[in-house]
């Protein structure tokens, strides 16, 4: 294949290159509805952003997509496998999807390296030298290679959080769910954090985030969404948003958001 | 007024092998069926539910002393086999220690399970994996307080087997007593092991605890 077709085949995408797509899916908690017919595709190498006033639903329409809440209705594709049918092996699944917490969640009886070899030895039943060579790589690449030994509670909420990123990436999952990565940690320690998605993003790691990390957003999203009250109500590339978004409600949060990175 | 130790000796570690005998047998029985009951509590339909709350209620609302009689007396005639006395009393003591213990490892699983079983998944892992790998590791090590205060009641209500006949470390105080009528002193004197016993198992536990405690986390049940 010459290079020029290889460049091609790249840009082009075609049907096979979704990996992971939600149709019409809805979730609802008692009165809330969280998700209300959501739709959304994600196609390898996407880096997309949902964005949004916290409490519309996000967290949970991203948990459906990784089937850790089931959605109530609607169907949820990973590449062209249905997860929400009937006797699916879920598990088999979820090791194919990478996911990290907005409250990290790393495992608190293990150090950051047995947190990243757990799911290499136990599901994709990896040696114990090739678990850890993997593991190290992992932790390695978010730049977290200094505290390897340490236990959750013993690092700093960046490092735990960039240990969070390469507990989901160890497993070269065919796409990354991030929940707001960076919105439990003091503001001096995101920085750390975007720099590692930043290096993820550079590799070509389909993703999709919920963050408010605007500056961010700018540098790698392909494509921002804004969700609010269970719902997609504006998609665009960055730079509309910044500039004229449609819906009057884009047009507020982002106004909100603007003064609030200028104002610190 | 203590001559009678050294005469009685054979007696007294007789009835002390038997005690501890059936204190570590039943609290572990009691630590495997209770985290099978925990288990359940959490993950199963109504009926098991209803089954566990049963079973803790009957175990945990009658005496000790009389779910040991039933086990002796009744169920060798319901089910025309007869028991082996020591292994009914080990069987009784570690059912009886379950219904216990799987309220304490319920307590302990629940406040660490939404999160962990959320992460456990996102890697991959199924839910029968996250439990032996994350939850329960976590949950034994929050356990160890608990335990050790089972385990000090467990090893006091043990002395209930003497009324079946069984030569435990009271048993042996009753044998000793019929021959010396010195009621104070051979008392005294087992009551001493026991304080003895339970002190340094307890202390030993306190140990375990503080080396198995996950660095970083304080306490997270109280």
């Amino acid at each position: 294949m010459g290079k020029q077709e290889k460049e091609k085949n790249r840009t082009v995408k075609t049907m096979t290159d979704v990996v992971m797509e939600a149709r019409n899916v809805y979730k609802t908690y008692g009165k809330l509805e969280a998700v209300k017919g959501v739709s959304l595709q994600i196609r390898k190498g996407d880096i997309k952003l949902i964005f949004g006033p916290s409490g519309s639903g996000k967290s949970t329409f991203l948990r459906c997509l990784a089937m850790l809440t089931m959605p109530d209705k609607g169907e949820v594709y990973l590449g062209e496998q249905c997860l929400t049918k009937p006797g699916v092996d879920l598990n088999k699944a979820r090791a194919r999807i990478g996911f990290v917490f907005q409250h990290i969640y790393l495992f608190r009886h293990l150090t950051a390296l047995g947190n990243v070899e757990l799911a290499l030895r136990e599901v994709l039943k990896l040696s114990k030298q090739e678990a850890r060579e993997r593991a190290l790589a992992a932790l390695k690449e978010v730049k977290v290679a200094d505290c390897i030994n340490r236990y959750p509670a013993q690092m700093s909420g960046g490092q735990a959080q960039r240990v969070g990123i390469a507990r989901a990436i160890a497993r070269n999952p065919d796409i990354i769910l991030l929940d707001e990565p960076t919105s439990a940690l003091d503001p001096e320690l995101t920085g750390e954090v975007i720099d590692s998605l930043r290096d993820l993003a550079k590799e070509g790691t389909t993703m999709l985030i919920v963050s408010h990390e605007m500056p961010f957003a700018r540098e790698v999203a392909e494509e921002m969404i804004f969700y609010d009250e269970g719902a997609i109500v504006e998609t665009g590339i960055p730079s509309h948003f910044f500039n004229s978004p449609n819906s009057d409600r884009a047009k507020k949060f982002m106004n909100r958001i603007i003064n609030r990175t200028t104002r610190e | 007024m203590f001559e009678f130790v050294s005469e009685f000796l054979p007696w007294i570690i007789q009835g002390f092998t038997l005690t501890v005998e059936i204190t570590l047998f039943g609290i572990f029985l009691g630590l495997g069926i209770g985290i099978l009951l925990a288990i359940g509590d959490l993950y199963g339909g109504k009926l098991v539910k209803g089954f566990i709350a049963i079973y803790v209620e009957f175990f945990r609302g009658s005496p000790l002393f009389i779910q040991l009689f039933l086990a002796y007396y009744t169920v060798p005639a319901l089910l025309h086999i007869p028991l082996d006395p020591y292994i009914t009393a080990f069987l009784v003591f570690g059912l009886n220690s379950a219904g216990y213990q799987k309220g304490y490892i319920k307590g302990a699983m629940e406040t660490i399970y939404e999160d962990q079983m959320a992460a456990g998944l996102s890697t991959g892992m199924s839910r029968a994996q996250t439990l032996r790998h994350v939850i329960i590791p976590q949950a034994l090590r929050i356990l160890i307080p608990s335990w050790t205060n089972e385990f000090c009641s467990l090893t006091k209500s043990s002395s209930v087997v003497a009324y079946v006949g069984l030569f435990d470390l009271v048993g042996a105080g009753r044998e000793i007593i019929g021959i010396t009528y010195d009621v104070l002193a051979v008392w005294l004197v087992i009551g001493a092991i026991y304080l003895a016993w339970i002190t340094g198992f307890a202390k030993i536990m306190d140990i375990i605890y503080e080396k198995k405690k996950i660095p970083g986390v304080e306490l997270l049940m109280q």
